[in-house]
């Protein structure tokens, strides 16, 4: 790797600490500067949040069933996967941060739960997962770190030992296997769980009818078991490259991310047509509020999926390919996640119905924004029924810097720990 | 056990927004944060009626927090800082709220608002935005609103004149009034009596005998949320002012 990877290590640790200066002025001044207001009060952060909690489960799934359906073609990644798995549920904890506005009271959670509130759950689903997701790195790496140590900056190398016989490193390698064949059961439901809760915490608001519903968690999993196994091939190619024994591999989760993506597309123009057939009321009204105005984030979605889906199906033998399909169908779902958050916000849960001679409409009763905007001679209104919401350059910085953060730690453990053969 | 609510008569309501201006000044709201809304059913503009002459409507629906009995942001509030007291009043402990703002997103009624800056740095901007060079509430300096910090009896910061940044807050029936058994500011200030604040387990109560006499709706009832603010619907106004209950006999 040598200079490029030192390149991109520079670029990433540029990009983090411009998301950590954005993250402590915003902390200064408050979420003033984000773009979301009373009307629309969560943003880009929960959308990258309901995201990366979608990759992290990918990366677990994949080693998981390995040892529990014995799908031996993944063995190889497995390290590399389990470890995404950590870094993205890190990843989904810390976007929470700038999220709240007050991060200095974030562990009331764990000292005042409300059992009723799906976020404490949540909260709590995600730790367990992370926790379980680095000891099951640690776990399947043990042989490895026992004969070639965890190599730290500056070329020194710590926890080997360098004194095993060949018969003890066997014997601990036996371990190793056991204790991850034990673990992969526990670890599993996680996974599943961490989307469904996820999920949960949007789809229980029957005022929001763009998220309420059954179908939210199943395509919740559908977009993390695409956009998963993506992120783990783009992982494993810059570890592994496209070696040929890894083939197989690469070509089992492309198949898993493609066809992933087939049922997320498959369950949500079910929904789509669901919602469009009764040809009015709230939920058809969240519908044509993303194809008036969120269309175009919509289609970014549509198309990146189904180009991903025919790369990965087509082109898996390739790096090139991998890569291109792996990259599109994150796009995709990077944008299917923005698109959760503007229908939800903007159709206002206060509608009054209006009924006069000629026509009936459902009014939306406006929402305070927050603060006083425009000038004496340019007012803007103080209520609002619609918030035309793009993040904030304060925003962009610190979800862009969460991003370069976690890649940044990523290379750096790829590099530190002994995944290679 | 008492069991506080609302009667907000919209045949009375005339719109001139009193509740929402008392509201602000008694509850020291920060500029672009009100409590109170009142708003012309189906117009773009207050006070605009909809509809086409002859056929004009013009019906004001003033909204304050409907104090659900089944809250939602109760159920979705992480750390218990939104919580239903024993009177039916919910209220914001601003020393527990984390700032998640899960409940402004669960509210169906959008009266959730968060306080996205220093209230200091919003006054300042908010003289700046609207015309005056001079900032007139200094920092220290006094603001309008009511001047002591209100605790209920196991000690939680429901009301502080300083808002803390990062925090959300909400109607509160007046929590500090309702505690020296006065009724919420909005009642008292409206000049055409529209409103009745009583108890509502207590059938001797004026808000129990008006709910008993006359029909009264709550808004979004189908949600489940069995708001504690009621409203009596507005008769149709012939000629001027007037109201017709009735043929004459």
């Amino acid at each position: 790797m040598g200079r490029k990877y030192d390149l991109a290590m520079g670029i990433l640790a540029v990009l983090a600490l411009i998301g950590v200066a954005a993250f402590i002025y915003q902390f200064q001044k408050g979420l003033i500067l984000t773009n979301m207001r009373n009307p629309f009060s969560w943003g880009i952060y929960i959308a990258m949040w309901a995201f990366y909690v979608g990759t992290a489960a990918g990366g677990l799934v994949v080693s998981s069933a390995i040892n529990i359906f014995g799908v031996k073609q993944l063995k190889p990644i497995a390290p590399v996967a389990s470890l995404s798995a950590f870094i993205f549920a890190v990843a989904a904890m810390i976007m929470i941060l700038p999220d709240i506005g007050r991060p200095e009271r974030v562990f009331y959670m764990f000292i005042y739960p409300n059992p009723k509130s799906l976020l404490p759950w949540d909260f709590l689903v995600l730790s367990v997962y992370a926790v379980l997701s680095a000891v099951y790195t640690y776990v399947q790496l043990q042989p490895k770190i026992a004969e070639r140590g965890i190599s730290l900056p500056f070329g020194k190398t710590i926890m080997k030992k360098g004194d095993l016989t060949p018969a003890e490193l066997e014997n601990l390698r036996v371990k190793s296997e056991r204790r991850a064949k034990a673990l992969a059961p526990i670890a599993l439901p996680f996974a599943i769980l961490i989307h469904t809760v996820t999920a949960w915490v949007l789809a229980t608001q029957l005022s929001r009818p763009w998220w309420y519903g059954g179908l939210l968690a199943p395509t919740f999993i559908a977009a993390a078991l695409t956009a998963g196994p993506a992120v783990v091939i783009l992982a494993s190619l810059v570890v592994y490259g496209l070696r040929e024994d890894l083939k197989p591999t690469y070509r089992l989760l492309a198949k898993v991310s493609a066809f992933s993506a087939v049922a997320l597309l498959f369950m949500y123009y079910n929904d789509f047509f669901i919602r469009q057939w009764w040809d009015a009321g709230r939920e058809y009204d969240a519908l044509m509020l993303v194809l008036r105005d969120y269309l175009h984030i919509h289609a970014v979605e549509a198309v990146f999926l189904i180009a991903g889906i025919v790369i990965l199906a087509k082109k898996y033998d390739t790096v090139s390919g991998l890569v291109a399909g792996s990259i599109a169908v994150n796009v995709g779902i990077l944008a299917h996640r923005y698109l959760l958050i503007p229908p939800a916000y903007n159709l206002i849960p206060l509608r009054v119905p209006v009924v006069m001679a000629g026509e009936s409409f459902e009014w939306q009763y406006p929402i305070a924004v927050g603060e006083v905007r425009g000038t004496l001679l340019n007012p803007e209104p103080v209520f609002v029924s619609y918030w035309n919401y793009i993040p904030s350059a304060v925003e962009m910085a610190i979800t862009v810097g969460v991003f370069a953060l976690i890649s940044f730690v990523f290379l750096a453990l790829m590099k530190a720990l002994p995944v290679r053969e | 056990m008492v069991r506080y609510g609302m009667i907000i008569d919209l045949n009375r309501c005339i719109g001139c927004r009193s509740c929402a201006v008392v509201c602000k000044i008694v509850n020291s709201q920060p500029p672009g944060t009100w409590w109170q809304r009142v708003e012309t059913v189906g117009s773009n503009e207050h006070m605009v009626p909809v509809g086409e002459y002859p056929n004009l409507s013009e019906v004001f629906l003033p909204i304050p927090c409907m104090h659900c009995e089944n809250a939602p942001c109760v159920d979705v509030c992480p750390v218990g800082a939104t919580w239903q007291r024993e009177d039916g009043l919910v209220l914001v402990d601003f020393e527990r709220c984390i700032g998640c703002r899960y409940c402004i997103t669960a509210c169906p009624y959008g009266v959730r608002q968060f306080n996205w800056q220093d209230p200091d740095e919003n006054f300042k901007q908010g003289f700046e935005r609207s015309g005056f060079e001079e900032n007139w509430f200094a920092e220290g300096d006094y603001k309008y609103g009511y001047p002591k910090d209100h605790r209920t009896d196991d000690g939680r910061l429901v009301y502080t004149k300083t808002r803390p940044r990062g925090v959300v807050e909400k109607c509160t029936f007046c929590v500090q009034f309702v505690d020296q058994g006065i009724a919420p500011a909005c009642v008292r200030g409206c000049p055409g009596n529209a409103r009745i604040f009583g108890d509502l387990d207590d059938p001797g109560s004026e808000i129990s005998k008006t709910l008993k006499d006359r029909a009264a709706f709550r808004l979004l009832e189908e949600l489940g949320t069995e708001p504690k603010v009621f409203y009596i619907p507005p008769a149709r106004k012939e000629g001027r002012g007037g109201v017709r209950y009735g043929e004459k006999i």
